[in-house]
């Protein structure tokens, strides 16, 4: 009977000192307020749970709570982010990293449809998404067509690097700046790119040789 | 070809058979070696010791070694980084640039840094009211703002605008590639 009383009473201490699977660890959190605490760790908890990364819903808790919000904003911004991360993990795959999640959930949120995410992962294949994904999602929200902007995506990536692609951002960016209207300035930089490759592969594909293009340097 | 294995039988059984002599020492070592063991003082640690188990107390000693088990694993689980977030790698520097005359202060507040307003100030260039910070970022995507004045917040004007707007106040983002 003392064994027992003994291993019961083990037991108990350890459960109190052990972490405890419904409770958020990250000390960061602390930063929130008590309230905010409460509404927002069990959501982050249920979210690694599921397998989504821990630390954008973190930063989006620590950014409410650097700006003031109250709890229940707080709480929201941080649970509709979990559902977006969920809904591209759906689409990309339970391999995707944080990034790709982020940069897809972002792409999501600004406007692009699961079915446009899903053409950028079927056509860049086993390349790194976070890029690729991002310049659609910051195109998008410019308001550039989200098909367009996965179209020009798809035709750049697949030749070029990550560099080269957000350059190819900030350019169709600064068209948007300088007036032009959002779907012009995409269009307008695919047409010069596609005639850019149409003419590299003109340039160095003898008879018989592949015609694919090398990937250019900045 | 029987009588040829019949033979090598006998010959092997009449070896098995022979007495064995062993070492007229060997039992004086033995004996000197169990005697040091018996005089070698042992903690209280190392003795042995007879335990007796109910099956209640059986079961509550395996629950205590599952629960520090599955304790160690989630708290080595949670929050690790995913395989492509931000890696401490030392990057080149990305500046940050806002132009904000007649401010007092101005801070660069983000995922890169907690959304701590305290971590990055950006420094006043002169009196041109061009403020200034340089950040090492590994690759990765990151919401920011600019703080100004610890209390009026605003997007970067050079960079594409978060898709969001989740506290009132826009941010911008930042794609740092490969």
């Amino acid at each position: 009977m003392k064994t027992i009383a003994q291993s019961a009473g083990l037991v108990l201490a350890l459960a109190a000192v052990l972490p405890r699977p419904g409770v958020a660890q990250d000390p960061r959190l602390d930063r929130l307020t008590a309230d905010a605490r409460t509404l927002v760790a069990p959501i982050i908890d249920s979210a690694g749970a599921a397998g989504l990364p821990a630390e954008p819903l973190v930063n989006r808790a620590l950014e409410g709570a650097s700006k003031g919000a109250p709890a229940p904003l707080i709480a929201t911004a941080v649970r509709r982010l979990a559902a977006d991360l969920g809904r591209s993990r759906d689409v990309l795959g339970p391999a995707a990293g944080a990034a790709e999640l982020a940069a897809a959930a972002d792409a999501l949120r600004a406007g692009a449809s699961p079915e446009v995410l899903r053409r950028l992962r079927d056509a860049l294949g086993s390349r790194r998404l976070a890029v690729p994904l991002g310049v659609t999602a910051d195109l998008t929200s410019r308001g550039v067509p989200a098909d367009t902007a996965a179209t020009l995506v798809i035709t750049l990536a697949r030749s070029v690097e990550d560099a080269q692609l957000l350059a190819l951002q900030r350019e169709v960016e600064r068209d948007i700046a300088l007036g032009a209207p959002p779907l012009a300035a995409a269009a307008g930089r695919l047409g010069a790119e596609a005639l850019a490759a149409s003419a590299d592969v003109v340039n160095t594909a003898g008879p018989g040789t592949p015609t694919t293009r090398a990937p250019r340097k900045p | 070809m029987l009588e040829r294995e019949d033979e090598l039988v006998t010959r092997v059984a009449a070896e098995l058979k022979r007495p064995v002599h062993l070492d007229s020492a060997l039992d004086a070592r033995v004996m000197a070696e169990v005697r040091s063991q018996a005089r070698r003082p042992r903690v209280w640690w190392l003795r042995p010791r007879t335990f007796s188990l109910t099956p209640l107390g059986m079961l509550a000693r395996a629950a205590v070694l599952a629960a520090i088990v599955f304790g160690a694993t989630l708290a080595g689980s949670r929050f690790r980084p995913a395989p492509d977030a931000a890696v401490a790698v030392a990057q080149p520097g990305v500046s940050f640039v806002l132009y904000a005359p007649g401010a007092h202060s101005v801070a660069l507040v983000g995922d890169f840094n907690g959304w701590d307003i305290a971590a990055t100030p950006l420094q006043a260039t002169g009196s041109s009211g061009a403020w200034v910070v340089s950040v090492p970022l590994p690759p990765g995507r990151y919401r920011y703002a600019f703080l100004i004045d610890g209390a009026r917040w605003l997007a970067d004007p050079g960079a594409p605008r978060a898709p969001d707007d989740d506290f009132g106040t826009p941010n911008s983002v930042l794609t740092v590639g490969t």
